[in-house]
């Protein structure tokens, strides 16, 4: 192939320069404030670095025939003899080191002129006066000066000194170089074998392995004493905002104490460490205060939703994208018995009934068989209709399901009091006693939430692992794996279906209760979309079918974002992202369930990380691309 | 090939039991309640003719802007047998991008120059949009879907659903959350008037240009090579690669016609709707995608003739059946699940059935 | 003596197509039937009419005396009809247990709640259900792999898994769509050992579909000829291999049948 000069590199500069325009537009530098241009260059740096290493993996066997036929056009920087596969002879130490560097370099300068200009241009229209803001929301002085290395003044007056922009040209190519250098120096194949190699027959090591087992068991109590420890009136954690660190550290001991259970042998160690694991977490709320303990709450409330849900999607393989409607009936069936606003039709009907609509009519406890009866009611309504539907059907119609509901809720005034909601909804009790009696000194209301709602995702848990390894289960998942082979084996598909339907809508209604409780005050608006997508996002994210993955998913997508408070804004941008990135690179989730690694294990292995570094190792052997590749190729050439 | 030839003929056999029953009774009991109600409160409330036609021209006119949405869907659909879920942020960006090259055009002064020039002018703010749209697209396609092509169905549609939410908040964080307003000029911000029923100008150029965009796909479609390598391609992905057919570039540009037309609605849209936002294309791209679906999805034709169908039932709806406008949305979202219980192949039939399951 | 499955004068069309034309089939109880025909003469449309994936427009099917039209797949698994598929059709992400254990669906009754509350009645019951499950697997040769999961068994084994499977329903009726098929001669002799055993040892009776002549001839009681989903001919193997009808439609007028005997399985 003729050495394509240097259009590789531009291509990489100009993706750097568009992930990175995306990040200013965003508002990035902003936040980041004067460190805003180095971390910017690092990204572009890494960015490189991960292009030069995975997209030019190391062929070996230097002009292996038909390795170029397949290789990227703009990969061939080397001179046709010289160059092997995919430019990659390059990548080697000697000349072929100098031409990756100059890719690098090319790259970089690139990205840095595009950055340039755009700072150029953004801080000549604000300098001059042009209303940018109202069309660009984020490109603001403190933005713009962020970017360029001045202070937002600098920018409103139009007094940036010019040669910031070679500066920021500068930053670029440098990382550009550095990704280059880094790119050559993994590939010097001394450094691979030798320390590598040491530290990775290390970690195998049994002492190393025994000393990670046993750290790893004690990670989530040393959590949880230094929580208690921070709870102590005038410790501190890194000067301010202990708050918030504690509420952090809750997360990861809760979540590192999941891991802890899978790193204890089965058995009699595991039950104890399990044990000794709930009792420290059901202590907690008594030891945290109101906010941490009203973002558990909410945690735990979406453990519940998901493991409901995780029984229609993950067992029974039917994508339900109206999940949020169960919620919504548990929660506005609790506001209807427990808060003094009552509709002229509930009294209507009351009134027929003979009772005396006074509120509120039934307590917590009272009204959690009929939430969770409502539910499942509006769980086989809603399933009757799909049943016959599969897949991508499923999940549409079903999400028209749960915005028909969220549509009544906001219409339907006289039932549910329109978008003005429902208000003062009581909190539960316990035997009786009113909740105020005892939420006041050990346990603060938020507190007495989340415990609620610790044991009421222990009990749904319990129930989900339960059918799960029964008859029942099996059917699920047969269901899952072909239905008409399952009816045929004997699965009554309708029933089986319905009782997915019903119970997951069942879990949904009561974590739909805790919810009206823990908010006091319910609107429509709470019961969006974004609900049954949250739902889905967090068993998808931990780990389908397996519960223990649900509650990790739930405090990385529910509890986290309260830690990050600051980056709330971009909280949606990153979790969507994520997502897309997770289906692509792990779609088993973090802690997948057994029977799911089955399924994705195979791609899970070809990952272009492992490939790479299986080549790495081995360079003598003709390497084979990753399976995507020759698809990728052909489709960038240019049409 | 053999498990959807099952399960589509396992429907037939189930036909006599209670639950089939079961739904036939639920829907005529919807179709009486539907008749009376149309009975009773529509037609009694005597509104005039002229209003019954003039809502019956803005349900066209929704129709067709719905019809160039759901080409986008059916045509993925039928080429990937995956719900493209950001198909509705792929117009909603279309819409932005023309918002702004309307501003540009107004701010040269273009839109208040004599008719020609407003003419290309207004051209060019359509393509624009477009091309906005068919980059989001072409990206989509390679970020989101590329890398799942050989994944299970359920994880091309969460990343899809993943693509949808990053696109809508990422305009929101870019361009804000404050509405952008489209001005229209002044040379098609009239109407005529025929009888009793006033046209607006916008109307009948968005109805007429939707048309003449989809009569276009279907020539593309059915005229050209391109079209048959589509076609192929749809039928069976593995051999149409034997014949030398090059899969990728097919889907890319499948991926661009359908972004190409939803780019143009996104600023059709804008202009009928006067505003767009960041969640501006997330209902419309429900809709058209219910529309693809009555139309039966897959199938050309069906999907255009489902958008304007859907466009009619909800611009007649409410008032047929005197029921606040706010139901539209009720009212379409109670057809997608009606039509997906009682005839999941769509109204005309799914072209690509025998290969879905 | 009277039949256990009687298929009388059934019809199934699709679209113009008649798939399936007015066939008539008696199986004795405890017997080997085999269902033979060229390539879509209708052999696999019969067998989805048996267990209620297709609804037949004409025609009765009586099992035991009562009839199966109009029931739903697991009514007809219920009633004692299992049946394998000619593409394996396993749950292919659970072990060969679970498949098994699957299969026993409809002879385990504890309710749901007593699952959830692992009352000792369920606990038995699925203790029981395992032994069954393993006795099973040990029948059919796979007693070593219960806890693989389906998809990582061979081909062979996958075919003796689905065998297991459909007996995990205790049926009285097995019926057999290409056991043979894709199998290599060793594979195959085990499978024709099999049919026979289940038939000698568990007394099922066997209706199957084949296309190896040297299956159907060896193991087969009575063989049924469809072409165009016309039943052509029925009888023992020897009157079969002797119909000339049969001679012509199936194997082509020219053909001598020694050739097909040794033709490799299609």
């Amino acid at each position: 192939m003729t050495p394509v000069s240097a259009n590789g590199a531009i291509r990489n500069g100009l993706i750097a320069f568009a992930f990175l325009g995306y990040l200013i537009l965003i508002g990035i530098p902003g936040r980041l404030g004067g460190s805003a241009l180095p971390v910017l260059a690092l990204v572009a740096a890494l960015f490189f670095w991960v292009k030069l290493r995975f997209d030019a993996p190391d062929t070996g066997g230097a002009g292996l025939p038909g390795g170029s036929a397949e290789g990227k056009p703009g990969w061939q920087i080397g001179a046709p003899g010289q160059s092997s596969g995919r430019g990659v002879g390059a990548l080697f130490p000697g000349r072929g080191g100098t031409l990756v560097l100059r890719h690098g370099l090319l790259a970089g300068v690139t990205t840095g002129l595009l950055i340039a200009g755009m700072s150029l241009a953004f801080a000549s229209a604000i300098g001059s006066g042009a209303s940018i803001q109202p069309v660009l929301d984020k490109i603001v002085p403190v933005n713009v000066g962020a970017l360029i290395g001045v202070s937002p003044g600098q920018i409103a007056n139009d007094d940036v000194p010019l040669f910031r922009y070679p500066l920021q040209v500068l930053f670029f190519t440098v990382a550009g170089l550095f990704a280059a250098l880094a790119a050559v120096a993994a590939r010097a194949r001394n450094l691979q074998t030798t320390s590598m190699a040491r530290l990775s027959a290390y970690l195998d090591s049994l002492p190393f392995r025994t000393t990670a087992r046993f750290a790893g068991i004690a990670l989530p109590f040393l959590l949880l004493a230094y929580i208690v420890w921070l709870g102590i009136p005038g410790v501190s954690a890194f000067g301010s905002n202990e708050g918030t660190v504690r509420l952090l550290f809750t997360l990861i001991a809760t979540g590192s104490g999941l891991f802890a259970i899978r790193l204890a042998h089965p058995g009699r160690e595991q039950k104890i460490v399990a044990l000794l694991l709930a009792l420290g977490v059901l202590t907690m709320p008594f030891i945290l205060d109101q906010f941490q303990n009203s973002v558990m709450g909410l945690v735990f409330i979406f453990v519940m939703m998901g493991l409901g849900l995780n029984i229609v999607v993950g067992y029974a393989g039917l994508l339900d994208l109206g999940y949020v409607a169960f919620f919504a009936i548990g929660a506005y069936t609790y506001a209807f018995l427990s808060a003094p606003f009552s509709s002229p039709y509930i009294s209507n009907l009351l009134n027929l009934l003979g009772i005396s609509p006074e509120i509120p009519l039934l307590g917590y406890w009272t009204a959690l068989p009929v939430a969770m009866l409502t539910a499942a009611i509006g769980g086989i309504l809603l399933g009757i209709p799909v049943l016959r539907l599969r897949g991508d059907y499923l999940a549409i119609v079903t999400l028209g399901f749960g915005e028909i509901i969220r549509l009544f809720m906001l219409n339907l005034g006289e039932l549910t009091n329109g978008p003005r909601g429902i208000l003062e909804i009581s909190q539960p009790g316990l035997f009786g006693l009113p909740p105020q009696s005892f939420s006041s000194g050990l346990l603060s209301s938020q507190g007495w939430i989340f415990l609620v709602a610790l044991v009421s995702s222990a009990v749904v848990a319990f129930v989900a692992i339960r059918l799960n390894d029964s008859r029942l289960g099996r059917a699920w998942f047969a269901m899952q794996e072909d239905e008409d082979v399952a009816e045929a084996t004997g699965v009554h598909l309708v029933r089986t279906k319905l009782l997915a339907f019903a119970i997951g809508a069942t879990f949904a209604g009561m974590a739909g209760q805790l919810y009206a409780s823990r908010q006091i005050n319910i609107f429509p608006e709470n019961f969006s979309l974004f609900v049954s997508i949250d739902a889905l996002a967090l068993i998808i994210v931990g780990g389908i079918g397996s519960p223990a993955g649900i509650v990790l998913g739930a405090l990385a997508l529910k509890g986290l974002p309260e830690v990050l408070r600051g980056v709330d804004e971009y909280r949606i941008v990153t979790f969507a992202a994520l997502l897309v990135i997770m289906m692509i690179v792990r779609p088993a989730g973090i802690l997948p369930s057994a029977r799911r690694r089955v399924q994705v294990s195979p791609t899970d292995e070809q990952g272009p990380t492992t490939a790479a570094e299986e080549r790495e190792n081995d360079a003598s052997l003709p390497a084979q691309g990753p399976p995507a590749r020759p698809e990728d190729a052909r489709s960038e050439e240019p049409a | 090939m053999a498990p959807s030839r099952l399960t589509a003929q396992a429907a037939g056999v189930n036909g006599k039991t209670a639950l089939r029953f079961l739904l036939r009774a639920f829907g005529a009991a919807i179709l009486v309640l539907v008749i009376w109600r149309v009975t009773t409160v529509g037609l009694a409330e005597g509104y005039p003719a002229s209003f019954w036609i003039s809502q019956a021209l803005n349900g066209l006119v929704l129709g067709g802007v719905y019809a160039l949405v759901a080409l986008g869907y059916t045509l993925v659909y039928g080429i990937l047998f995956m719900i493209n879920f950001a198909h509705g942020e792929v117009m909603m960006i279309g819409g932005i991008a023309g918002f702004f090259a309307l501003q540009f055009s107004q701010s040269r002064g273009w839109l208040e120059g004599p008719w020609p020039v407003v003419v290309v002018a207004l051209l060019l703010i359509m393509l624009f949009g477009m091309a906005a749209s068919v980059l989001i697209g072409i990206t989509l396609e390679r970020l989101a879907y590329r890398p799942l092509r050989q994944a299970p169905r359920l994880v091309p549609l969460i990343s899809a659903i993943g693509a949808s939410l990053f696109l809508q908040y990422s305009v929101l964080l870019i361009f804000g959350v404050s509405p952008h307003s489209y001005r229209k000029p002044a040379l098609i911000s009239g109407g005529m008037r025929m009888g009793d029923v006033f046209i607006p100008y916008t109307g009948a150029i968005i109805f007429i240009t939707s048309i003449l965009l989809m009569l276009a796909l279907y020539f593309i479609i059915q005229r050209t090579k391109l079209g048959r390598a589509m076609r192929a391609v749809a039928e069976d992905r593995a051999t149409a690669s034997l014949m030398g057919v090059d899969v990728n570039a097919v889907i890319v540009i499948t991926f661009m016609l359908g972004s190409a037309l939803a780019g143009a609605a996104g600023v059709m849209l804008g202009f009928h709707n006067t505003v767009v936002k960041f969640n501006s294309g997330f209902v419309p791209g429900l809709k058209a995608f219910t529309a693809a679906v009555l139309g039966g999805i897959g199938n050309i034709p069906g999907a255009m003739f489902g958008a304007l169908i859907l466009g009619l039932i909800e611009a007649i709806g409410p008032s047929a059946l005197g029921i606040p406008t706010e139901y539209k949305d009720v009212i379409a979202f109670t057809l997608l699940v009606l039509i997906l219980i009682f005839r999941p192949t769509g109204l005309f039939g799914e072209v690509l059935s025998e290969k879905k399951a | 003596m009277t039949a256990l499955l009687s298929i009388q004068a059934v019809t199934k069309v699709f679209g113009g197509l008649t798939a399936v034309d007015n066939v008539d089939v008696d199986i004795a109880e405890r017997s080997i039937t085999s269902l033979i025909g060229p390539n879509g003469a209708g052999k696999t449309t019969l067998f989805n009419c048996l267990t209620g994936l297709h609804r037949p427009e004409a025609g009765e099917i009586l099992f035991d005396g009562r009839s199966l039209i109009g029931l739903r797949p697991d009514e007809i698994t219920a009633r004692g009809v299992a049946r394998t598929y000619q593409n394996i059709r396993l749950f292919g992400r659970m072990t060969a247990l679970e498949n098994v254990l699957v299969g026993q669906h409809l002879r385990l009754h504890a309710s749901h709640w007593s699952a959830i509350l692992r009352s000792t009645r369920q606990q038995a019951e699925e203790r029981a259900a395992r032994t069954f499950a393993l006795e099973l697997l040990a029948f059919v040769g796979l007693e070593s792999h219960a806890e693989v999961v389906s998809t990582n068994l061979p081909y062979g084994e996958q075919r003796l898994l689905e065998v297991a499977r459909a007996l995990g329903s205790r049926p009285s009726l097995l019926l057999l769509d290409e056991p043979a098929a894709g199998m290599n001669p060793s594979e195959t002799d085990r499978m024709m050992e099999l049919v026979h055993r289940l038939r000698d040892e568990m007394g099922i009776t066997i209706f199957l579909i084949e296309h190896d002549m040297k299956v159907v001839m060896s193991v087969s009681e009575t063989v049924a000829v469809l072409d165009y989903g016309e039943k052509i001919a029925e009888g023992t193997p020897e009157e079969v291999r002797a119909n000339a009808r049969v001679v012509e439609a199936y194997l082509g007028p020219e053909v001598v049948l020694q050739d097909t005997a040794d033709t490799p399985n299609l």
